[in-house]
């Protein structure tokens, strides 16, 4: 374990470590741009170079391994001299458009050089002209004047798809990237080079001009896509989530994130339903419409046997068990089922054949024999009568529109359809009661992955409509009812989760 | 009977609708907006147009229409009455601020006694032989003329006082205890301040008391008041300002403070007849002070037969009585304006008291100052 | 914080200030000077007669948005939204789109400034990196009869706009073609 010091501060780091990876377990960013740390260091942007005591030279941060009693210098007057240089090579032919990048606000190369340049360019010559807005791939944009050649992104494809369709072309400063003859960048995790892109040279097809980055806020939450559940920032603007970025989550997704979860944000904003309809009445306020619930429910005088409450494996946690405590003790339902959205290619890597991001809560929480009673089986119970009054949890259905529509019209045959959803769609407008509910960006709620990985996130805006979250809906429908209701917290239902897991 | 009646009435007629009315508007008017806007190097109202009288067209006749403006909008504002308000007091406080400022008019005289014979100059004084004096210039010719004067602008303060009150509004209560602390702070200094004149005079009527100023002092200085108690008119001048809540005594309107102060909650008409009244006293000190101070109606040298320099029985340059009267009505309006004027410029020109120093000049200085001006007025006058 | 006091004495005054009227004499003799200089010859008078005169108006004074156009008669703006990101007033609407000349490559499909709440601070012109809006019209903000009248959408922003030939970024002689 050599140990070595950084501007003075005294670190110890297991052999092999790069000075740059010492510097930040001591809190000292060094400025970089090719270095990434799940990528291997090729040491070519020399945005790095720091001053190593009897070095004969600046050494680059990123590649050189402490060794024992190293002396390094992040921030000394030749440092930061060869910073400036580096960036006014950089720049050089940089277009520095930045009014029309996308990645203007979060740029690496922006950063540094208010932190360190700023300074006008030298140059009198013109500048050399690259391709603009080369569609490298289908889902990614690549503009050759803004790319600084770091060939993080190549490097990406090479080590982490194993896929290698990019590669540099030409030499000096006609080098660009490129795929390779024949090929496109396709693989599905392609938009995560726009990520690791330093600047604004990959952009994404379908964040591309969207919205400003200085404009948006940040919050934590994950991508409900497939059972992976990644870590992801998600960005938002007046209350409607604008993109996914992953986030780094060592025990789910490192540093990366699947295409198509990328884009699952859409479902989001798109086709959302905030209305509270219970009959004919959308103008009811949620404990009105819980009590005209109870009694519609009570009249009808049903037998549990003909209850039927389907669980959803899209639901967070939270709302799993509240419906369960619901369904059991207030709804009585005999019969319980489950849906989610149908399973989708996997690999080995992050996509998991499982697109709901919640099925181990709903194992939790309703136990394993649930999940022999799909919406296949649903399907088939109502149409072979005995089933009166329906409760789904979601509109997620493993269904094709055909199948949707004949599911809704055997809804319509039934005493009582209440559905709690956040989507509008042919089932709610089959519903007796369509009951609005939050999506994960707009309440707290814990998702549990296929590795069992629970994670919670809180909203980062507003529900639209009167639409509360999915696990509220249970404790209005109890106060409707005018039942007991153990579980009126979030922290209420946590106590109730983690006291089981401890128990397991 | 019945002629006197009728005299009376058109006398009141006369000087409440011609001239204390007009002038109290329309040269108030005239004296806030277009004074002031010539001092401030501004053009002032201009815009309001009479074109409805032929010929007038777009002329913009000095901004006089805007006073026509200004009726004809009062008139047509609503009447708001704020909630909680004593509606009854509410709606009389007008009339109230409004009756002493005209009533104060009735002992002012406009010219001597209408002699009906022949005039003989003595003493600088009209003698009017074989035949009757008649009071045709002034509304009442009373013996307590002055006295009168104090009586009823120690009940003005009613009208501010009370507007304050029944408004029910805190800015409006202030403004009426402001208004009621300050005027009748300054009413003692004011009357003591002509209490010299009157020892001068030897007596509280008006008319006489203009009569007495036509002495001449060593046969060439008119014995004007302002000439005799120097002092007292400076006092009396402020004193009367601060009566009137003039600027730069306005502290019962203060707008940086109180918004309006007691007339904050009043609107329409009946604001105008607030704003009216305020401005037909400020005529009336005018006209006061005119008469006490710069000696009425008299012209200078000009007796009831015409002008005579020195004490001489027969006139230098004789002129017809019916000249000398228009001669000397247009001498006391040209005054009575003038003090308007200066009224005006003073306001223009002085920043706002504070409360405090409003009190303190008051009681402080006014008040010991015109107390030694009436000692020393009273030695003076028991010496010679 | 220890609470310090400084005492300011009151000005000198000798007695004939302190006596009043002679200052405030000197103070009418201003006041009446002006009046009668304006009475007689309204040498003084500073107003501008407004709808019949009507004043120049400084070069640099903010009228009306205008946006700016590139030789070829494009909008220069490209939607970066520095703008209406500076706007104070939030009144500026951008809605960026994709243009089919990649030398281009955005540009505003949507730009409407709402002139009604705008407060012609300026900041949007001091934030465009573009010189595409300016509010050199010279235009004073008219009175809008109705509220959708002051919603000025970028064809009404162009037709007050003119050329500008000014380069991004500064001065860059002979940018050499594209691939
Ligand atoms: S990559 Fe960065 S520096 Fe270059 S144009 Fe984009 S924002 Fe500007
Ligand atoms: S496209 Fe981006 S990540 Fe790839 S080499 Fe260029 S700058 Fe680096
Ligand atoms: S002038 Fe100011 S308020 Fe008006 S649009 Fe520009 S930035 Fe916004
Ligand atoms: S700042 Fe300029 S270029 Fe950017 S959006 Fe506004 S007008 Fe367009
Ligand atoms: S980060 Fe070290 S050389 Fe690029």
């Amino acid at each position: 374990m050599p140990t070595a010091t950084i501007n003075g501060k005294e670190v110890t780091v297991p052999r092999g470590t790069a000075i740059i990876r010492a510097a930040a377990m001591l809190g000292i960013n060094v400025p970089h741009f090719c270095y990434h740390p799940a990528l291997s260091a090729p040491a070519n942007c020399r945005m790095c170079l720091v001053e190593v005591e009897k070095a004969r030279k600046l050494e680059p941060a990123c590649y050189l391994k402490v060794t024992d009693g190293m002396v390094v210098h992040t921030e000394s007057e030749k440092v930061v001299a060869a910073r400036q240089a580096v960036l006014e090579f950089i720049l050089i032919n940089h277009p520095v458009d930045c009014p029309i990048c996308d990645q203007a606000g979060e740029c690496k190369l922006q950063d540094y050089y208010m932190a360190y340049d700023a300074k006008p360019s030298r140059l009198t010559t013109g500048k050399v002209g690259k391709v603009k807005v080369y569609p490298i791939g289908p889902e990614v944009v690549y503009d050759g004047e803004r790319c600084i050649l770091c060939t993080r992104c190549v490097r990406f494809c090479d080590q982490i798809t194993g896929t290698s369709e990019l590669t540099v072309v030409d030499r000096g400063d006609r080098s660009e990237i490129r795929t390779f003859p024949g090929r496109e960048l396709d693989n599905p995790y392609s938009m995560n080079v726009t990520d690791i892109c330093p600047v604004g040279a990959l952009t994404t097809r379908d964040f591309r001009f969207k919205c400003r980055v200085w404009l948006m806020t940040s919050t934590d939450s994950i991508c409900t896509g497939c059972a992976r559940g990644c870590s992801v920032h998600l960005d938002h603007y007046l209350g409607e989530t604008q993109r996914y970025r992953p986030r780094f989550n060592p025990e789910v997704n490192e540093y990366w994130m699947c295409d198509e979860g990328r884009l699952s944000y859409k479902r989001l904003n798109a086709n959302r339903s905030g209305a509270l309809r219970v009959g004919e009445r959308d103008d009811l306020s949620w404990p009105r419409a819980a009590r005209m619930i109870a009694g519609a429910l009570a009249d009808a005088q049903l037998q549990p046997d003909q209850i039927a409450f389907v669980a959803s494996a899209d639901a967070s946690t939270e709302a799993l068990v509240a419906g369960h405590e619901y369904a059991l003790n207030i709804l009585r339902a005999g019969r319980f089922y489950w849906t989610g959205r149908a399973d989708g290619e996997g690999d080995a890597f992050l996509r998991c054949a499982d697109r709901n991001p919640n099925r181990a809560g709903l194992v939790h929480s309703f136990g394993e024999q649930i999940l022999e009673r799909g919406a296949d089986r649903l399907l088939k119970d109502l149409k072979s009568g005995g089933i009166r009054a329906l409760f789904m949890m979601s509109s997620a259905l493993p269904f094709g529109r055909e199948a949707v529509e004949e599911l809704a019209a055997e809804a319509r045959k039934l005493d009582i359809f209440i559905l709690a959803t956040s989507h509008a769609g042919s089932l709610s407008s089959a519903a007796t009661v369509s009951l609005p509910v939050a999506k994960h960006s707009e309440q707290t709620g814990t998702w549990v992955n296929i590795d069992g990985v629970a994670q919670t996130v809180d909203a980062a805006y507003a529900p639209p409509g009167v639409a509360i979250a999915d696990w509220d809906v249970y404790r209005r429908l109890a106060a409707g009812a005018d039942a007991e209701w153990p579980l009126d917290s979030v922290d209420a239902i946590h106590a109730r989760i983690f006291s089981d897991e401890a128990a397991e | 009977m019945l002629t006197d009646i009728l005299l009376i009435l058109l006398k009141i007629v006369a000087v409440v609708l011609l001239f204390a009315m007009p002038i109290g508007s329309l040269m108030t008017l005239l004296g806030d907006r277009k004074q002031s806007s010539m001092i401030q190097n501004r053009v002032g109202p201009n815009r309001a147009r009479l074109s409805i009288i032929p010929g007038l067209g777009r002329l913009p006749l000095v901004g006089i229409p805007h006073f026509l403006a200004d009726g004809l909008k009062m008139i047509f504002k609503e009447d708001a009455i704020p909630d909680g308000a004593d509606r009854t007091w509410h709606n009389i406080v007008p009339a109230m601020a409004l009756f002493p400022a005209i009533v104060m008019w009735a002992v002012i005289p406009f010219h001597d006694h209408y002699c009906t014979g022949e005039i003989v100059v003595q003493n600088y004084r009209d003698i009017c032989v074989e035949g009757q004096t008649r009071n045709f210039f002034s509304i009442a010719n009373l013996d307590a003329g002055l006295l009168y004067v104090f009586a009823i602008s120690g009940v003005s303060v009613y009208g501010a006082a009370i507007a304050g009150w029944a408004s029910n509004a805190k800015y409006s209560l202030i403004g009426g205890l402001r208004s009621s602390a300050q005027m009748i702070s300054y009413e003692v200094s004011m009357a003591l301040s002509v209490a010299g004149a009157i020892l001068i005079y030897g007596t509280l009527n008006l008319n006489e008391m203009v009569v007495q100023q036509g002495h001449l002092i060593g046969g060439w200085l008119p014995m004007w008041g302002i000439v005799v108690q120097p002092l007292a008119f400076f006092i009396f001048l402020g004193a009367m300002m601060a009566e009137t809540k003039r600027a730069p005594f306005d502290m019962p309107e203060g707008e940086s403070e109180i918004v309006a102060g007691y007339f904050t909650e009043f609107s329409s008409m009946k604001f105008a007849v607030i704003q009216l009244s305020e401005y037909v006293a400020t005529v009336f000190v005018g006209a006061l002070i005119a008469t006490i101070f710069l000696g009425g109606w008299q012209v200078p040298y000009l007796y009831g037969d015409g002008f005579h320099f020195g004490n001489t029985p027969t006139a230098a340059l004789e002129l017809p009585y019916w000249a000398v009267i228009a001669l000397r009505i247009g001498a006391f309006s040209f005054k009575t304006i003038f003090i308007l004027w200066l009224q005006f410029m003073l306001r223009w020109t002085l920043p706002r008291f504070r409360y405090d120093q409003v009190m303190n000049l008051g009681w402080k200085i006014f008040l010991p100052l015109s107390l030694a001006n009436l000692v020393i007025t009273a030695f003076v006058v028991a010496i010679l | 914080m220890a609470v310090t006091v400084t005492k300011i004495p009151r000005p000198d005054r000798s007695l004939w200030v302190q006596s009043y009227v002679p200052e405030v004499m000197r103070g009418l003799s201003i006041t009446s000077k002006q009046f009668f200089k304006n009475l007689f010859t309204k040498k003084d008078v500073v107003t501008i007669q407004y709808p019949e005169v009507k004043r120049d108006y400084p070069e640099r004074y903010r009228g009306l948005h205008r946006l700016m156009y590139r030789d070829d008669g494009q909008v220069r703006c490209v939607a970066c939204m520095c703008c209406s990101t500076a706007c104070p007033a939030n009144c500026i609407h951008i809605e960026a789109a994709e243009h089919d000349d990649t030398s281009i490559e955005k540009y505003p499909a949507v730009f409407v400034i709402d002139e009604l709440r705008c407060i012609v601070c300026g900041m949007c012109v001091e934030a465009c990196p573009c010189d595409a809006i300016r509010m050199d019209s010279g235009i004073h903000t008219h009175p809008f009869y109705e509220r959708d009248t002051a919603f000025f959408d970028k064809p009404a922003l162009l037709e007050l706009g003119g050329p500008s030939v000014a380069h991004q970024g500064g001065d860059m002689k002979g940018v050499q073609g594209h691939h």
